[in-house]
């Protein structure tokens, strides 16, 4: 069981980790059902917290464990869960309308990506830092940040922004947590607690505009313009 | 005991004590009127007096009040410059105040009293904050307070569609003027590192020739468009008129010499010898804004909107003495720019005197008949002849007529052209006769358009009903214009002992004393400093006109006693039963000048007669006369339509789609990525 102890061997369970989160994030730019984005949300949360939890063991880092659990409490349970209740509530059709329309969404995904990649590239020195965990969960993360970006720019719903904005924050998260090996503790409940108010305050903004709309299509916001 | 600190400070508690009084009698109007207006006198006198103190002091006088914030304390600096117009204030809001007590007085209960009163006491404590101010940053906010309380008693009248749009004008330009003096501060500022006025004297001049020039005009076009100079005037005959007199009277009296005091402060201390080019822009503008500010003084008949036309004329006359100054100065002939320095600060006192009883003189006519058309006057010597007196008085002080005031100044600005011929090479050479020629004009035209306000306004017979039924302003009105009116003839006789008033200033400014080399025969009279120019007497001329006034008064008692007699109307020729339809009309008197100015004026007229039966037998005629406003159609519109089309094409981006928003930052985001890795 030594390969528990092999850094090596934890560098790629990590990144193998990250690239079904990028597959996952792939997934969620194609997937058309609502409540079908939001569980795949929480299982790339749960990846996530898996990456985090992988890293805490094979760098000796306990802390990170913590981030790891909020992870999984917060983004793989309870935000979905919020997130549902609230499509139920709101009887929104279970259908996400992008602007872009699926295909061309995944292409724009897929160059989005080696852009990231090749930002990526330019902060890894392996000369300079030889023990530098995983490149390629940088790179990953860097697109997830972009997709979620994307995601939050082609879809009309609010709901559906909301979730982008969650997986732009889960490519923060990667990010974090690949760079610094996790960051201070009180840190991480911060970010963590601006999560979940972030989610509670949009899901109550989302409910208003549908209230005020009867829809919850921002395309319609225009008409609040002078 | 600091006497000149604790006058200086008793003023300003006194004008935020009127401010409070404002407030304070919100509901009750005659509480506030005499509350706001009586603090405003008592702080107008305390500051008079403190700029009196300081001036025969004549040292710089400067205390720092700190704010208990860092960075932000507030310097006050009473030099003479600073005192010298701070004195004009004082005898404005003095004469102003007491003037106000009877104008406002039918204003109460039907419009906010308390609010006039108290952004009365804000304009007068801003424009004595601008005066005193000793670093950049308390200037500026001195010159906001300044601003804004002066719009809000523009569109004290609100309820006019006109109020509101010169009201508009007014904030705009005003706020792009001091746009450019932030910018202008902050130059400064750099070069010294430092806020402190103290630390930009002379400084300007050390800068390098571009940043000079930059510095220069940046101050020139903000100061110049609170002073009115042509073309950034416009807001002026806009917003002048509209508002209550006694405000126009403060604003044209002393608020535009706000842009003069910034003027003075950029091109005789903080520069110590500015570019001659930069003198030569001073004094052609001088010259463009004083004749075509008499003529189109001359084509107006509203009364007030005249006298604002005549403020822009001043403001020239006024320049034209800086403008000389500051040639002189660079080319080393300090006693010449003393006294044209002289000739512009004398000029500036004796313009806020003279048009503050002008503009209070309209205000009791207005105040009086209801209307500020001259066409509908006439004949108001009869119902008002003491307002008429003093009328008479500033329209002789301004037209530059001796012996008063207004003859003193323009005849040293003259003298100072005049002696520029001598002394300067070639090109400045032509360009100071030329100018003094203009000058000559200009104040020819301006006692045409005098004999014009007064003659249509207040003789003849009353050619309306409002002129008819007019009535004589009250005994406080009338008392604010006597104060007035006395100093327009202290200014002119007694001129030769005022002018050692200059000397701390032009001490400060150039290192020459000039008083003395100006007077002659103990102050009886005024001798231009160069060696072949003129000497005159205003005492003795006055001495003379006395005199003449005694001449018939002899040949009278002489010859005339036993003589026959025969009383008739005058004018008539022999026809009795003249009517107000056989007088001169304001657009008549100034028809000639029309005519041979038309390529300026480009005047339409249009006549339209209905006729029944014969074209020789009209039944209405309906004339129609105007002139073409040049500078709002040639030059702000084309600017206001382009900015108005750029705005509509950036308009575009602005589309109200969130999706679009986030678009933007999107791609902003990933060229910035890509650049970042590329760099």
């Amino acid at each position: 069981m030594d390969f528990l102890q092999n850094p090596e061997f934890g560098d790629r369970v990590v990144t193998l980790m990250a690239a079904f989160v990028l597959v996952l994030q792939i997934a969620m730019v194609g997937q058309r059902s609502l409540v079908m984005n939001i569980r795949v949300f929480a299982a790339q949360s749960f990846l996530l917290a898996s990456i985090a939890a992988a890293i805490a063991w094979y760098n000796h880092a306990p802390h990170i464990y913590f981030a790891a659990g909020m992870t999984v409490i917060v983004k793989a349970f309870a935000v979905p869960y919020l997130l549902e209740r609230l499509v139920d509530r709101i009887e929104i059709r279970h259908e996400i309308e992008p602007i872009v329309n699926v295909p061309v969404s995944i292409v724009i995904s897929g160059g989005l990506t080696l852009v990231a990649y090749l930002v990526g590239a330019s902060f890894y020195h392996p000369e300079a830092e030889p023990r530098s965990l995983g490149h390629n969960t940088l790179a990953v993360a860097i697109s997830l940040f972009l997709i979620g970006f994307f995601m939050m720019v082609n879809r009309r719903k609010a709901l559906t922004q909301v979730l982008a904005l969650l997986c732009l924050e889960n490519g923060v998260f990667l990010a974090a947590i690949c760079l610094t090996y996790g960051m201070p503790l009180i840190v991480e409940l911060g970010v963590f607690f601006d999560v979940l108010v972030g989610v509670m305050v949009l899901g109550i903004l989302v409910y208003r505009i549908r209230e005020t709309f009867e829809s919850m299509d921002v395309s319609k916001l225009r008409r609040l313009r002078g | 005991m600091d006497w000149v600190r604790a006058a200086f400070f008793g003023g300003l508690i006194a004008y935020l004590a009127g401010a409070a009084a404002g407030v304070a009698g919100y509901r009750t109007p005659r509480l506030a009127r005499l509350g706001t207006f009586g603090c405003a006198l008592a702080g107008a006198l305390l500051e008079m007096t403190a700029a009196v103190m300081a001036l025969a002091q004549g040292g710089a006088a400067a205390w720092t009040v700190p704010f208990g914030v860092p960075l932000l304390a507030w310097t006050v600096r009473l030099n003479p410059l600073s005192a010298y117009f701070n004195l004009a204030l004082g005898i404005l809001a003095a004469a102003v105040s007491i003037y106000s007590f009877g104008y406002v007085r039918p204003m109460e209960g039907r419009r906010n009293v308390g609010a006039l009163g108290f952004f009365y006491n804000l304009l007068l404590l801003g424009l004595m904050a601008v005066f005193t101010a000793g670093d950049a940053f308390f200037f500026l906010v001195a010159w906001e307070v300044m601003a804004v309380s002066a719009y809000c008693l523009v569109v004290f009248e609100h309820e006019k569609e006109e109020t509101r749009r010169a009201g508009m004008m007014f904030l705009i330009m005003s706020h792009a003027g001091t746009g450019l003096l932030l910018i202008a501060f902050l130059l400064m500022a750099q070069a010294s590192g430092s806020l402190d006025f103290a630390s930009f004297h002379g400084l300007a001049s050390t800068l390098p020739a571009q940043e000079q020039g930059l510095i220069g005009v940046l101050f020139f076009a903000g100061f110049g468009v609170k002073a009115g100079i042509i073309p950034i005037h416009v807001w002026l005959p806009a917003a002048h008129p509209v508002a209550p007199s006694n405000i126009s009277a403060i604003m044209s009296g002393i608020m535009i010499k706000a842009g003069i005091y910034g003027m003075a402060l950029v091109f005789f201390d903080f520069f110590s010898a500015a570019p001659v080019w930069m003198g030569m822009l001073v004094l052609a503008t001088g010259v463009v804004s004083a004749l075509l500010g008499v003529l189109y003084a001359l084509m107006e008949h509203d009364l007030k909107r005249l006298l604002a036309y005549h403020s822009i004329e001043n403001i020239g006359i006024i320049l034209m003495g800086f403008g000389a100054a500051l040639v002189f100065q660079t080319m080393g002939h300090n006693t010449l720019a003393g006294l044209a320095l002289v000739a512009g600060l004398y000029h500036t006192l004796n313009h806020a005197i003279f048009k503050c009883l002008l503009f209070l003189g309209a205000g009791s006519v207005v105040h009086g008949t209801g209307t500020r058309n001259m066409e509908e006057m006439g004949g108001l010597i009869r119902p008002m002849p003491v307002t008429a007196l003093f009328f008479l008085i500033g329209a002789v002080a301004i037209s530059g007529l001796p012996p008063l005031n207004g003859f003193v100044s323009e005849w040293l600005t003259y003298q100072a052209l005049l002696a520029g011929f001598g002394i300067t090479p070639l090109l400045t050479r032509v360009v100071f006769p030329i100018t003094g020629a203009l000058l000559a004009l200009t104040a020819a035209l301006a006692a045409a358009c005098f004999v014009k306000a007064f003659g249509i306004s207040f003789l003849a017979l009353p050619k309306s009903e409002h002129a008819a039924h007019a009535h004589e302003a009250t005994p406080s009105m009338l008392a604010g214009m006597g104060i007035l009116a006395a100093g327009c003839v202290a200014l002119g006789l007694g001129a030769g002992w005022f002018l050692p008033v200059f000397d701390p200033i032009t001490t400060q400014a150039l290192g020459v004393r000039i008083s003395p080399a100006l007077t002659a025969a103990h102050g009886f009279a005024l001798a231009a400093s160069s060696a072949h120019a003129g000497t005159v007497s205003p005492l003795g001329i006055a001495g003379l006109l006395a005199a003449l006034a005694v001449l018939p008064a002899l040949l009278w008692l002489a010859w005339g006693r036993n003589g026959a007699r025969a009383t008739g109307a005058a004018w008539d020729c022999g026809q009795p039963g003249l009517t107000a339809a056989n007088a001169y009309t304001a657009t008549g008197f100034s028809k000639p000048i029309r005519m041979i100015f038309s390529a300026l004026y480009r005047p339409r007229r249009e006549i339209q007669a209905e006729y029944e039966v014969s074209p020789y037998y009209p039944t209405a005629i309906r004339f129609e006369s105007e002139i073409e406003p040049t500078f709002e159609k040639h030059v702000y519109d084309p600017f206001r339509d382009g900015l108005l089309r750029i705005a509509s094409r950036l308009r575009t981006v602005q589309a109200g789609s969130i999706h679009a928003y986030l678009a933007y930052i999107f791609v902003t985001l990933i060229i910035l990525l890509l650049l970042g890795v590329r760099g």
